[in-house]
């Protein structure tokens, strides 16, 4: 049977005087059987993300490990600090031995082993990385049909916002630092309800476009009585303008019914403490209304920060901060790391496991809402008490539509934090052959990861 | 005969090339040279404990000095109990998760800067090194003086040993000790670079009476082999140096290097003092089998820079991480000094220490890369003109990095504004 209809069809008409066009919501007869492609092929959407947590996890050198499993390939065992993630342990795997390589460049503590994972490049200089995140680059492959290109969440409640996205290098994202504002951003003004009866077009939304669309018009003009230089400026320019009449043109189009979608009730303000059971309950809140944002189709990417690379939180009633303690405490001699350095990391991968359970509640065709995710985990460094760089705990969580075969232990010592940073790229669709420079340059992603 | 002419003028035009560089360059040539890269130095500490890196051992009884307690220091310094609680509790804002707590600095008399000015504080106590081991060297000649080194060799001279070895940022098996790990780490991840160039006379490089080893500084970084280790074998060029740089005369009995004559030498410190200036210095390393080189460079060196070095690496953030109180190092180094450059009876500025060090077989090369060296010389003539570079990328001042939004100082407002009426009120 051929289908009169398909899903990229959009009802065109008028509307005050005003044309529209409103997409139709994903019927059932647009999905295959299983509900988990779209009947000519197409598979839902996958989002990506990535996850950060300060401090890395417990591998020392006197031995110790807490989060290494020995076997590799699937059903790795979960250790002592990945104990967090045995709810969604076959939609994870785990990345150990991989680390960044500085090419000569120093150690920038808490700063050069994520600056390598998301750039590509170990830094020149603190607090810059020397090339855009990756995430901005998928941001740009697959973020562009939703009403944010991006979203930047900061759980940390840490004195300054922490976020590691950027596409200078200088200048990073501003992200939501609180469940109250996560909510304003996502479901406040400007959001439309999916499963609403009575959807209108947004007129300020229409202003907007419609004196975008002005400058567009003026756009050959100006290009062709420019310099090159002026051209490069412009192009660059008329790109983001272009992006933006995307984005607000999808809020024009009448957003698929989803019944995934609730809209929640607005949180209340959370008291800011850095503490470690607070933190926790940021994370856990916010990643409730993320994963309701991306079910509602607000957005495909997202960068979490659940604490940052010198982390603020500590244990109540405590007078020693995580961070100082995995300096300052000895390793025991007779177990052979931190134990309460250890104790603490597996209090930090508890909120990792609490934001996956979150993503895997929400149901979507078939399957669950982290099915059609990629979520890029990693920390700062790896044996934090040196701020090592050296096998750096990394995990793709999240099936990403199929794509990722998870649920394994990818051990691969010596090797770049690049190559899982460059399978991430591929996985959710990116059109990427390589990345990273100079050692950490690579071509070679993680093949026994693919389908 | 044209053809003659020609190359006798290239041949000459090559020669004074030739003799200019050379003239640019140490151009001796030794009979034989080895050549090392430095891949794990730290303070030849003797650990006397069976295992761990805290636990009571024949070198401190009591193990490892304990973490103080600090609201207990504060107490005694003057704050109420309640201020103190505050000062080290995580949610009080003042307290950086970076830097610290910078109110720790004043607990002096009258609120002093404990950091700058030590002395204002009763020392606090350190415990020293009780035991009768140590590694190091005889730096005076004396072998009844000193301690007894592992090997059963008398008269080690190592009071910086004596001084700290109990403190935590330095105890520990080699090569575990926090201190060591973490500024080896740094090294080995290209913060910076030292070789080694051993050369001698002789036809016998393990037995030879003319020897002569040369420490400098190279700008190529280190490079690690897939399981994180330093890869042996690689090329190092020479950067002239004006300040890191150490030569020393010596022989060799059946491969093992040993001084001749003391030299006063400044070699780049794994720590945050980063100059290590070694008065007197001496060495005993051994060329072993496997191509490695392995031992000890050891002098007399200014104690106050040590305590400067930790000071300003931040005084809040060394303390509680380290478990000291600074004042107890400053007090502690000063204590042990035992030697003073212009004489036995001048000010003890300088204390006996010794650098364990662990180097692997590497290429050495001149500065402009052209060729092997070929001798021990000095290239500091041929160094550029000094620039240090700062250790952090935020200014410390007195020990603590200022925060404009919450000043510390002697008339720091402790309590907040609630809590301070609060206090009133009762």
């Amino acid at each position: 049977m051929s289908l009169r209809f398909n899903r990229r069809l959009f009802l065109r008409g008028m509307l005050q005087g005003t044309a529209i066009c409103a997409g139709i919501p994903i019927l059932d007869l647009f999905l295959d059987r299983n509900g988990v492609v779209y009947a000519d092929g197409a598979k839902l959407p996958v989002r990506f993300g990535t996850y950060f947590w300060g401090l890395g996890l417990t591998d020392t050198p006197t031995g110790g490990t807490r989060w290494v499993p020995s076997k590799t390939g699937y059903g790795y065992e979960i250790m002592p600090e990945l104990e967090a993630l045995k709810a969604v342990k076959d939609k994870v795997s785990v990345f150990s031995g991989f680390r960044g390589i500085g090419d000569g460049r120093p150690n920038l503590v808490h700063w050069s082993g994520h600056a390598s994972i998301l750039s590509g490049v170990a830094p020149g200089q603190p607090g810059r990385f020397d090339a855009p995140s990756f995430d901005t680059r998928i941001a740009d492959a697959i973020g562009n049909s939703t009403r944010f290109k991006v979203i930047d969440i900061d759980a940390s409640v840490s004195r300054l916002p922490v976020s590691y996205s950027t596409r200078t290098g200088v200048t990073f994202a501003m992200p939501e630092t609180t469940p109250l504002a996560l909510y304003t951003r996502l479901f406040g003004p400007g959001f439309q309800d999916p499963n609403s009866d009575n959807w209108k077009p947004d007129p300020t939304i229409m202003l907007r476009q419609s004196v975008l669309s002005a400058i567009k018009d003026q756009r050959q003009a100006l290009m062709a009585g420019a310099g090159r230089s002026d051209q490069i400026k412009l192009d660059q320019y008329f790109t983001s303008v272009r992006e933006m009449e995307t984005q607000l043109a999808t809020q024009l189009e009448k957003p698929e019914k989803c019944e995934s979608c609730v809209v929640p009730p607005a949180p209340k303000e959370t008291p800011r403490s850095a503490s470690i059971d607070s933190v926790r309950a940021n994370t856990k809140a916010m990643a409730k209304l993320l994963a309701l944002g991306l079910t509602c189709n607000q957005t495909r990417v997202f960068n979490f920060v659940h604490t940052a690379g010198i982390s603020e939180t500590y244990v109540p009633g405590e007078s020693k901060i995580y961070h100082q303690i995995t300096h300052d405490e000895p390793t025991d001699a007779t177990l052979g790391y931190q134990p309460e350095t250890s104790r603490l990391a597996g209090l930090v991968m508890q909120a990792f496991g609490d934001f996956l359970v979150e993503l895997d509640a929400v149901r979507e065709g078939q399957g669950t809402l982290l099915d059609n995710c990629l979520i890029m985990a990693f920390s700062d460094t790896g044996y934090a008490k040196i701020h090592s760089i050296e096998n750096i705990p990394m995990f793709l969580a999240g099936k990403a539509g199929g794509r990722h075969k998870a649920g394994q232990h990818i051990h691969a010592a010596g090797e770049s934090v690049t190559r899982v940073s460059l399978t991430a790229q591929q996985l959710v669709g990116a059109p990427v052959g390589e990345f990273g420079s100079g050692s950490m340059r690579t071509a070679r992603p993680i093949a026994e990861i693919m389908a | 005969m044209r053809r003659y002419v020609i190359a006798t003028t290239v041949a000459a035009i090559l020669s004074l090339f030739l003799s200019l560089s050379q003239a640019q360059q140490p151009s001796s040539h030794a009979k034989w040279t080895r050549t090392y890269v430095v891949e794990w130095n730290e303070p030849a500490m003797y650990y006397g404990a069976k295992t761990g890196v805290t636990d009571p051992g024949t070198d401190c009884p009591k193990g490892t000095n304990p973490s103080p307690d600090w609201v207990k220091v504060l107490v005694d310094a003057g704050y109420t109990p309640e201020e103190a609680k505050w000062l080290r509790d995580p949610a009080n804002p003042s307290r950086s998760p970076v830097h610290g707590q910078n109110q720790m600095a004043f607990r002096g008399k009258d609120r002093a800067n404990v950091y700058t000015n030590p002395t204002s504080t009763p020392d606090p106590g350190l415990v020293a090194v009780s035991g009768t081991t140590a590694e190091g060297l005889n730096l005076d000649g004396d072998e009844n003086t000193g301690f007894t080194s592992p090997t059963g060799e008398k008269g080690i001279d190592n009071n910086f040993y004596k001084a700290l070895g109990c403190w935590k940022t330095y105890r520990g098996p080699h090569r575990l000790s926090s201190g060591a790990l973490n500024f080896n780490d740094a090294m080995r991840n290209g913060a910076w670079t030292t070789v080694i160039v051993v050369a001698g006379e002789g036809p016998d490089p393990m037995n030879d009476d003319h020897v002569k080893v040369g420490f400098y500084v190279s700008n190529d970084k280190m490079v690690k082999d897939a399981l994180g280790n330093i890869a042996r074998d690689y090329t190092f060029r020479i950067a002239p140096d004006a300040k890191y740089e150490g030569v020393l005369s010596a022989r060799t009995v059946n491969g093992r290097i040993i001084s001749t004559a003391p030299s006063d030498i400044m070699l780049r410190d794994p720590s945050y003092t980063r100059d290590l200036e070694l008065l007197r210095a001496r060495l005993d390393l051994e060329m072993k089998p496997d191509g490695t080189l392995t031992g000890y460079v050891g002098g007399y060196r200014p104690w106050e820079a040590v305590y400067r070095g930790w000071v300003d690496a931040r005084g809040t953030v060394i303390e509680v991480l380290t478990w000291v109180q600074l004042p107890a190092v400053y007090y502690a180094l000063r204590r042990n000094a035992d030697y003073s450059p212009s004489g036995p009876g001048g000010e003890k500025t300088h204390i006996s220490f010794a650098l364990r060090i662990d180097a692997l077989p590497a290429f050495v090369m001149m500065p402009d890369g052209s060729k092997e060296v070929a001798s021990v010389e000095s290239y500091k003539a041929m160094a550029p003109r000094e620039s240090a570079k700062p250790m952090f990328p935020f200014r410390v001042v007195d020990g603590i990095v200022p925060d404009p939004k919450y000043p510390a100082g002697p008339h720091a407002v402790i309590l907040p504004a609630s809590s301070s009426s609060a206090n009133r009120s009762q």
